[in-house]
């Protein structure tokens, strides 16, 4: 057989069935006596909600609007509640794709006066993108920007408009109310005149086009017959296989209204969008809403209680809230409502979508927010390390032992990427004053060659982050902040270097520099291994190759054991990586992730920006009122800090201990049974043979307990460090 | 996936009015992304500026790839609100496929760049 | 006849007077509930609410109806475990349908430091009468059949804190329940009347001026959702409040029942069902201040995205219709309440992106503090002298969503 002697079959609830080229899914039901919703008035232009049908998987699809394809699977039963199978879960792509334009004149629909619009804009010399529903571009939206979108049959087009949006969309024709208007075979003029076109048989037609004759449509499931009203007042029965309805049209302004007002463009209506028609009157019988099913009676027990606002009408009785948006009712429900009240309400507010698609198709373009990825990455993900989301980044949570690498870095050595902390350069001749103004710290007391521990605090005085000033010359500083913080640290600086106009230059180098801690008491030897002679001071830092690789090395410590940081060129990092784990093999070296960070520091009091801090943690709160010097002239937050200074302390960040396992991170603290506060950091410590934490401790009459109660369990007020407090280790 | 490269380049902080004065070079790329900043890419290696406080600092971090103008079309199209400027060759950067990029866009192909943390992503992004 | 047709509340209005003992700027759930409870708790009903435009036309008819209890601090979590509480209670004592239904609340976990925060949260919820428990996998599973574990292979499920309570309610039915309610025992609400300034003698407020006259009154109470800071100016206040859009949009019907609310805080995205079987969504406020009730495209896409990852099946369902409110947000992410400093004006606000669960309580405490001038011990850590005094109450458990 040839392919054009080949019946086109789609499958209509488990059958076959033949269809025309060219038909819509709707014309090739229609032809096969199916009757998607089973009734209501078809008008075969995407308005109306009566030839919902469930077609490939989506249910309450406009049948009309969808052409129909071999092969497609239409079930007329989404309203019977049947129960679909449970979806699978694996991932699911975007059903279709999304491309964006950008044009001066968007036309959207192509009738008469929109393609006169359109050719009017092009011979303007403007670039013109038209939309048409009958062409497969259903405008779904019209959004600030201006974004115009519409799923197209390529797939979603956003077209960012520049000059001006002409809305020309037509008219939708009335539907009748009256009893009996969910009947099937009733039908729109328009309707009727397409399926005539396609060569149906509408069969004995009776045509309505006087609202205020219609009394009635009859008949089972089907229409056959209509009451109408004679010139006497009668009733006349007409018998049919059809009712054509005929009652004329309302604007089809739904874009119009939801695009009105935008800043940026012009919007304008033409055509019979643009008319004015006054609402047709409101019978008193008949379902009004066919997608929430409200009928007359409904809006008039409503009004009756007290609903008269077209809002509320809407709200209360639910007309306008299904598929079609209010397409169908809403001329009928605005009449209803001037009739009792006196007044024309104007339209309610008219939101996206115009045409309801898919969450699928809404998708397409999305993505996911990114997690950021070391240069060292790939080095973890090839060791098998347990990767985890932190601070915006991918790093190792650990290399499958957190106890193994916490014990190297007590009592070998142990390396760290580190590589996601913020970093920056800052260079100019007012570098001093910028950093003295923003950080509470004498940064005039920094000497070249020493790095300063740092808090940084906002206007309100509270805690923004912490990290580390280390001066490079009289006009050159690098600052480090947090890994989680280094965005908004940028903007920070930059904005208040623009704000009090200082000469700087500005270099964000947090993703150019990878970063390695090397920490550990034998990091001095693993360093000489790797050629570095001399290695700086505590807090001090030196440019030298480490491994025949340039870096900044900087002397602090978050482990609490002797470390160097290595800032180096992000295409350096894997190779130092190897090098120092190799050298370091007979050291008994192996690489520490976040795990067994988080116990090391906390053993060592040292706080975690966010993690142990809140909104309003102030220096003096978190025992840091060291870092704040308040015999400055003005820094950021200062006035703040004097300001709270003044109230009595209210809560205090400190140090506990218990015995046994630590209680999980956020339990309260009682003090003779009442709250007292909660833990921000637990852990065991493998060292000290005990649990150590952080907590904020309320305070009473100005005093902080000394003990409180966990879980049942006593704890005990420590000061911090719990490990080698004079920080001999460190120092080494 | 298209391979990504790496293309390590120079990067000029300084004063706006100094960056303006920069002879730019024919076989160099340079990229102004900042009214205080500039990117130079490929030989000549970038003339030296006469700002003792100007940050100059060879930078390794960002990768990507040359793309056709057609692969380079469909792709922006596909994942980029903002219309890229007409004149060729240019520098444009902002948010693509949700990532940010750094375009040179040359008549007959567009070169991408991102920061290495975006590498992976990109690499995803652009099949 | 469909079944979710408002049946039983009746409205009625009244000419406004020139005098009332109150009045109520705001007919949003906070001025109306304020309305409610000073009638049937302290007999004042020489009342007025101004609503400029239509009762429940903010953010109360707005939002995205959760209601939980499950903050970050011990004031928060009691404070809003009286409003779940109110709300359990309200059919009955309205004897009106407000359509509310728990269904308990899954927080997602995706990585260690998630399950951190969720660990955390569940433990300070379950000590203040919230009841929250840490679950596994296997168990959201069970609750959720149709999440994709491995969220879309990015975003792989650890675990949940599980919070009983809670629970949604029909946002305009709740706003209704009280307007009927107050209007019932003698209060006036009005509608289309727009306050545009405060009468205040000395440093007391003596009434309103509205665009349909002057308006006299004992007590003022502010309760105006995102306009806060322009209604708060008139009173010479400057408020710590920023106005950022939310949005959120609605599929239509999924034919199985979703039971519990899930929300994840990694892909910023939170999902129910209506009672009407819609699928109603939800994200995180717009970075950017705004007062513009216009949705965008980007949101939708995004949170679609998002959405489709988690869930799989929504894919299949149609987005109907998407909005947007102004959220009244305060810095430290807890509500303000209470007096101002300004005699005989009161306020509510701070309500941000979760004010519709606090409906009840914040109308209950704030008529008590009408009534009898004193502060009540429920919300006396939310008062506006909080930032100057620094006792803010910084809530990371709130946290910007729902
Ligand atoms: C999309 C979205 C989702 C949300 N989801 C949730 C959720 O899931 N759970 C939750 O608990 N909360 C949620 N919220 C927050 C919640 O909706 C609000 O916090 C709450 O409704 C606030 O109520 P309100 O009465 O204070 O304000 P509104 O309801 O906004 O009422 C204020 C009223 O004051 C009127 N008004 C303003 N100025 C004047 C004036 N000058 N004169 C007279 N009247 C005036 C306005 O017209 C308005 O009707 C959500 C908010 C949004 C926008």
């Amino acid at each position: 057989m040839t392919e054009s002697s080949q019946p086109l079959k789609l499958i209509i609830d488990g059958q076959p069935v033949p269809f025309v080229k060219g038909d819509s899914v709707l014309v090739a039901m229609l032809r096969n006596q199916h009757h998607p919703t089973g009734g209501g008035c078809l008008c075969l232009g995407g308005d109306c909600p009566h030839c919902l049908a469930t077609i490939d998987g989506v249910a309450y699809v406009r049948t009309c609007q969808v052409p129909a394809r071999p092969g497609c699977v239409v079930a007329c039963t989404h309203h019977a509640h049947a129960v679909p199978a449970l979806p699978q879960t694996h991932h699911v792509e975007p059903t279709t794709n999304a491309r964006h334009q950008h044009a001066d004149v968007v036309v959207i629909g192509q009738g008469k006066s929109g393609l006169a619009a359109a050719e009017l804009a092009r011979t303007a010399g403007q670039t013109v993108v038209t939309l048409d529903a009958a062409q497969g571009q259903d405008v779904i939206g019209i959004y600030p920007g201006a974004q115009v979108v519409a799923r197209t049959t390529q797939g979603m087009l956003i077209v960012h408009v520049r000059q001006e949006i002409i809305v020309a969309t037509g008219a939708a024709e009335l539907h009748p109310v009256a009893l009996g208007n969910s009947l099937a075979g009733l039908m729109t003029a328009r309707a009727a005149q397409q399926l005539q076109a396609a060569g149906l048989s509408l069969g004995r037609i009776v045509v309505i086009n006087d609202a205020n004759r219609l009394v009635r449509f009859e008949g089972e499931s089907n229409v056959t017959a209509v009451v109408v009203r004679d010139d006497q007042g009668l009733e006349q029965h007409v018998g049919c296989d059809t009712a054509v309805i005929d009652l004329g049209t309302t604007p089809r302004n739904m874009l119009h209204r939801m695009a009105a007002g935008l800043p940026g463009v012009r919007v304008s209506v033409v055509g019979d969008a643009a008319t004015n028609s006054d609402v047709p009157n409101c019978p008193a019988h008949g379902l009004v809403c066919h997608c929430s099913q409200v009928g007359v009676a409904d809006l008039q027990s409503v009004w009756d209680r007290g609903f008269h606002e077209l809002e509320l009408v809407k709200r209360a009785s639910l007309a306008g809230t299904g598929t079609c948006q209010g397409g169908v009712c809403l001329p009928y429900v605005r009449s209803f409502l001037a009739n009792k009240g006196g007044t024309l309400q104007p339209a309610f507010t008219a939101r996206p979508l115009a045409r309801p698609i898919t969450m699928g198709e809404v998708a397409a373009g999305g993505h996911h927010h990114v997690t950021l990825r070391t240069p060292l990455d790939g080095v973890h993900r090839a060791a098998h390390a347990h990767m985890e989301r932190a601070g915006g980044w991918w790093r190792p949570w650990n290399y499958g032992d957190w106890q193994a690498e916490y014990w190297a870095v007590r009592e070998a050595v142990s390396i760290m990427d580190v590589s996601t902390l913020g970093k920056m350069l800052i260079s100019g001749p007012d570098a001093l004053t910028l950093l003295d103004r923003l950080y509470p710290t004498k940064v005039s007391t920094i000497k070249t060659g020493m790095s300063r521990y740092v808090l940084l605090l906002d206007e309100k005085g509270y805690v923004l982050d912490d990290g580390l000033i280390s001066k490079i010359s009289d006009t050159r500083y690098t600052l480090t902040f947090t890994s989680g913080g280094a965005t908004t640290a940028e903007l920070w600086v930059r904005d208040w270097a623009e704000s009090w106009g200082l000469n700087v230059r500005i270099l964000n180098q947090t993703m150019s520099l990878g970063a390695i801690n090397v920490t550990g008491p034998l990091a001095k030897e693993l360093l000489a291994r790797a050629g570095l002679e001399k290695p700086p001071e505590f807090l001090s830092h030196v440019e030298a190759h480490v491994a025949g690789i340039p870096c900044r090395i900087f002397r602090l410590s978050f482990t609490g054991e002797l470390s160097y940081e290595l800032h180096h060129a992000a295409v350096n990092a894997p190779v130092l990586w190897r090098t120092l784990l190799d050298l370091g093999k007979s050291l008994n070296i192996r690489p520490h992730g976040l795990e067994a960070l988080l116990k090391l520091r906390l053993e060592k009091g040292h706080i975690i920006v966010g993690q142990d801090t809140d909104f309003d943690s102030t220096p003096r709160r978190i025992h840091h009122e060291w870092a704040v010097k308040l015999d400055k002239p003005d820094f950021v937050g200062k006035h703040a800090v004097l300001r709270t200074n003044k109230v009595s302390l209210d809560k205090i960040l400190c140090g506990l201990s218990m015995e046994g396992p630590p209680p999980i991170e956020g339990a309260n603290l009682t003090v003779d049974g009442n709250y007292a506060g909660y833990v921000t950091s637990a852990t065991w410590s493998p060292i000290l043979g005990k649990t150590v934490m952080l907590a904020w401790l309320k305070l009473s009459n100005d005093l902080a307990p000394d003990r409180v109660m966990i879980d049942g369990r006593p704890a005990q007020r420590t000061e911090t460090p719990f490990y080698d407090k004079e920080g001999a280790r460190a120092k080494a | 996936m298209p391979k990504l490269d790496r293309f390590p380049l120079t990067r000029i902080v300084s004063t706006p009015a100094l960056l303006d004065g920069i002879q730019t070079s024919t076989t160099a790329i340079v990229m102004r992304t900042a009214p205080d900043e500039l990117f130079w890419l490929g030989s000549p290696a970038a003339p030296v500026i006469n700002d003792p406080h100007a940050i100059i600092e060879h930078d390794t971090s960002f990768v990507g790839t040359w793309l056709s103008t057609q692969a380079a079309t469909a792709w922006v199209s596909a994942n980029c609100e903002w219309q890229l400027p007409t004149t060729r060759p240019v520098f444009a950067q902002g948010e693509v496929a949700g990532l940010p990029v750094k375009l040179w866009i040359e008549p007959r192909r567009m070169l991408v760049l991102v920061q290495q943390p975006f590498a992976a992503d990109l690499g995803e992004r652009l099949q | 006849m469909n079944e979710f047709i408002e049946q039983r509340v009746s409205l009625t209005w009244q000419q406004p007077k020139k005098s009332y003992d109150v009045v109520i700027i705001g007919g949003g759930g906070h001025g109306l509930a304020a309305a409610y409870y000073l009638a049937t708790r302290h007999g004042i009903t020489n009342v007025a609410v101004l609503e400029r435009s239509y009762i429940g036309g903010g953010n109360s008819g707005r939002n995205t109806t959760i209601i939980r209890s499950n903050y970050g601090i011990p004031e928060a979590v009691r404070f809003y475990q009286r409003s779940v509480d109110l709300y359990a209670t309200l059919e009955a004592e309205t004897d009106r349908w407000v359509m509310h239904k728990e269904k308990g609340m899954i927080g997602l976990a995706h990585s260690e430091a998630n399950m951190r925060v969720e660990k955390a949260r569940a433990a300070v919820n379950t000590a203040f009468g919230a009841k929250t428990d840490w679950i596994g996998p296997d168990e959201v599973k069970k609750m959720c059949p149709e999440l994709d574990m491995t969220g879309g292979g990015h975003y792989p499920v650890v675990g949940a804190a599980y919070h009983h309570s809670g629970a949604t309610a029909r946002h305009d039915r709740v706003v209704w329940a009280f307007a009927e309610g107050a209007m019932k025992r003698g209060a006036h609400v009005h509608q289309r009347i727009e306050v545009t300034g405060l009468q205040i003698a000395g440093n007391r407020v003596t009434g309103v001026q509205t665009t349909q006259g002057d308006i006299a009154a004992g007590a003022v109470l502010c309760a105006v959702g995102g306009h806060v800071t322009s209604v708060a100016a008139m009173a010479g206040l400057r408020l710590p409040i920023r106005t950022h859009q939310l949005q959120a949009f609605v599929t239509n019907h999924y034919e199985r029942t979703f039971a519990p609310i899930l929300s994840s805080g990694p892909l910023l995205f939170y999902v129910s069902q209506t009672a009407r079987g819609e699928m109603l969504m939800g994200a995180e406020i717009d970075r950017q201040p705004s007062y513009s009730y216009r949705s965008d495209y980007k949101f939708l896409q995004g949170c679609a995205f998002r959405a489709v990852t988690l869930l799989p099946f929504l894919r299949n369902l149609q987005v109907l219709r998407q909005w947007t409110g102004v959220c009244d947000m305060s810095p430290d992410y807890s509500p303000i309440m209470g007096q101002t400093g300004v005699e005989g004006f009161y306020i509510t606000t701070g309500w941000g992106t979760w004010g519709f669960k606090a409906i009840p309580a914040s109308g209950e405490q704030l008529a008590a503090a009408i009534s009898t001038g004193k502060t009540p011990d429920l919300i006396a850590p939310f008062s506006l002298d909080r930032f100057a005094l620094d006792r803010t109450m910084a809530d990371r458990g709130s946290a910007g969503t729902h």
